[in-house]
């Protein structure tokens, strides 16, 4: 599913009524000057000026197929200089003198030659545009290909190649997303399609049973009582219709409710001990928008199995607190002055991890951005989740560096609705993810020691 | 410049996921209402500027997540916070039982002087009632609270619960306060003497020279 190219299109789509409507304006703006601005010579003048432009760009000014056509009215149509009509007095009015009328004819030459230079350049733009947006598309159809003839058929030997990694930086198509997460995420836990309508028909038993008030059925995972399974349950469908509310498809009668639904349910009976943790709705959502419910499934618990995950979801406290201790030794590295700003505030990295992590950056990031981030994860693990945070602030510095607590707090989590994708991942791609010498997995497993042991020679210390 | 604030100080929103402790900050702080909200992870902040008898007041606040399973994580926040709002929702019985919960864990983890008020949110949700207006007043007596039900939908008690925690933690600090009216220049930041807050000289309680 694109959802994420349905997005950009509205976009374009939006952009371009906009832009419309502004020549429309300009158009208006003009009528002024000329008395009699007719429509029949508005069109003509304006393919007359399209076919000089032709000339011009040495273009054979080929008829035009009927889709061109379409195209170039709604780029040419509403034309300034057409409205722009030199005139001679009316009869009943003594006639200019020659001197005047010399002088008018000149402005009015000039003005016609502005007002086309603005047009040329403007044509131009679009032209550019067009070409670009073309050229987007393009290598985004040869990376389909690229990724459904070449790579996934030879997966275990070409995912980890350099020609691979490069593409994959650049952004999974949303056409084998999923089919990339999959792979890229594994199925260390075995999970089988059978598996999950197992723990599924499970979840609506329990459904069921709630909704008919016979919740003191049997109870085989001891040590939840009903009333904790009761409230994680409702706790599911509140959530489900706090995910994405902007969306509107995973709300109550929305075409995605019953997948997320099953998916959250069917979680909960295949790790009681895990159960609902609010941030899971989330993450489950963005699989869903580019996976079979099954498959979403298997990549969903396979995903949260991983440590970082386990640790954060499982809210274990001492082992989330290595986590920022180890974001912040790379901070430092990276980022020094922004590091004593936030240090001096007392800016600490729960307040703004929490949230990204816990959700992928599903939440604080525009979808399309969010996924982006969600291919390097799937690629370079949990590191490129904290490299991300890296990324965000460095690319903010210069604001956040100007900002006191409260502010700073605010911004990091409610990020720019327009933060620009290639302006993030080219700064993410300047973070360094060494820190003398030593990979993110070491310095995390030296500080998983330390704490380790600090536990064990003086708890007292701990707060 | 003029100055912005006279005091800054931190509040805090608390109680189980879903009675809307968002949707009343939303509606204080941006006059906004929306039926569906994005869930809160972790911690969430806004900020507004009011005035109380005078005085400038820019409180933080703090919007966390409701879920038992984040307590481990927003009860570090409990002690950067001058005063808690504890919400439940007047349509779910389930949310005004565990008020108590969050009671005993204000008092483990929250500074000794800090200021509670009780909220019963929803209250429009009438004829959804699970929880009689007089069972809310009940308990907050019993931990001697005050009591408001609120209503972020149709901007019911919003203003005058903010204004009244705000009153009440201003009133907590008369000593500090009288210091920021002699020296009349400096902003005085309750936020950041939260270090300072357990020192010998506890709530004012005998002076009479209350100005406000």
């Amino acid at each position: 599913i694109s959802l994420t190219l349905l997005f950009s299109s509205c976009r374009n789509l939006l952009a371009r009524k906009q832009n419309a409507r502004l020549d429309k304006q300009n158009d208006l703006g003009w009528k002024l000057f000329g008395k009699v601005p007719l429509r029949e010579n508005a069109q003509k003048d304006s393919k007359k000026i399209q076919k000089e432009y032709e000339d011009k760009t040495g273009r054979p000014s080929k008829p035009p197929s009927p889709k061109q056509n379409v195209r170039k009215n709604l780029d040419f149509e509403p034309l300034s200089t057409t409205a722009l009509i030199l005139e001679d007095r009316p009869a009943n009015l003594p006639a200019k003198p020659a001197e005047e009328a010399q002088k008018h004819r000149q402005q009015y030459e000039e003005m016609v030659v502005q007002a086309k230079k603005r047009e040329l350049k403007e044509a131009q733009r679009r032209k550019k545009q067009l070409e670009e947006r073309c050229k987007v598309e393009e290598s985004i159809g040869n990376a389909v290909l690229t990724w459904n003839n070449e790579i996934l058929p030879n997966w275990e030997t070409m995912w980890c190649s350099r020609k691979v990694r490069d593409l994959w930086w650049q952004g999974i198509p949303p056409s084998v997303r999923g089919k990339v997460w999959s792979l890229a995420i594994g199925n260390e836990l075995n999970i089988t399609h059978e598996l999950f309508d197992i723990c599924l028909a499970r979840a609506k038993e329990k459904w069921r049973s709630l909704s008919t008030g016979g919740s003191e059925v049997e109870s085989e995972d001891a040590g939840f009582s009903a009333a904790d399974r009761e409230a994680s349950l409702e706790l599911i469908k509140l959530d489900i219709s706090r995910t994405f509310p902007n969306l509107c498809i995973f709300q109550q009668g929305g075409p995605y409710h019953d997948m997320l639904h099953s998916i959250l349910g069917a979680y909960t009976c295949y790790r009681p001990d895990v159960g609902y943790v609010q941030g899971m709705s989330f993450i489950a959502a963005v699989l869903i928008l580019n996976l079979d419910t099954a498959d979403a499934f298997i990549a969903f618990s396979n995903l949260l199995n991983k440590p970082c995950q386990m640790a954060f979801f499982r809210v274990d406290h001492g082992l989330m607190l290595t986590y920022f201790a180890a974001f912040e030794v790379f901070f430092e590295e990276n980022l020094p002055k922004l590091f004593a700003h936030f240090k001096k505030n007392n800016l600490t990295p729960d307040i703004y991890l929490i949230d990204w992590i816990f959700t992928l950056y599903s939440k604080s990031l525009p979808l399309d951005l969010a996924c982006r981030v969600w291919d390097v994860f799937c690629r370079d693990g949990e590191e490129f989740l904290f490299r991300t945070a890296l990324g965000i602030l460095k690319l903010f510095e210069d604001i956040l560096t100007k900002m006191d607590f409260i502010h700073m707090a605010q911004f990091l989590t409610r990020l720019p609705e327009d933060l620009p994708a290639e302006e993030l991942f080219a700064s993410i791609a300047t973070i360094q993810m060494q820190s003398r010498n030593k990979k993110w997995a070491q310095v995390l497993t030296a500080l998983q020691k330390d704490s380790r042991e600090m536990e064990k020679g003086s708890p007292s210390l701990r707060h | 410049m003029a100055k912005q604030y006279d005091v800054l100080f931190r509040l805090l929103l608390i109680g189980d996921s879903g009675v809307g402790k968002t949707c009343l900050l939303c509606r204080f702080t941006d006059n906004e209402f929306h039926s569906s909200h994005i869930s809160t992870i972790g911690v969430d902040f806004k900020m507004k500027t009011i005035e109380v008898d005078g005085i400038k007041v820019r409180i933080q606040i703090w919007d966390t997540a409701g879920q038992e399973r984040y307590q481990t994580i927003t009860k570090q926040y409990y002690r950067r916070a001058q005063g808690i709002f504890l919400v439940y929702d007047i349509s779910s019985e389930r949310s005004y039982q565990h008020i108590m919960k969050w009671v005993s864990d204000v008092d483990e983890y929250a500074p000794e002087g800090v200021q509670k008020i009780l909220i019963g949110n929803k209250a429009d949700e009438e004829q959804k009632r699970q929880v009689g207006r007089e069972q809310g007043q009940q308990l907050a007596k019993e931990y001697g609270m005050d009591f408001y039900e609120t209503s972020a939908c149709t901007n019911l008690n919003i203003k005058e619960s903010f204004t009244r925690l705000t009153e009440l933690v201003l009133q907590a600090h008369r000593k500090e306060l009288e210091g920021l009216r002699t020296r009349a220049s400096n902003e005085l930041a309750l936020a950041e003497l939260e270090e300072e807050e357990g020192k010998p000289d506890g709530p004012a309680n005998s002076s009479k020279t209350c100005w406000c």
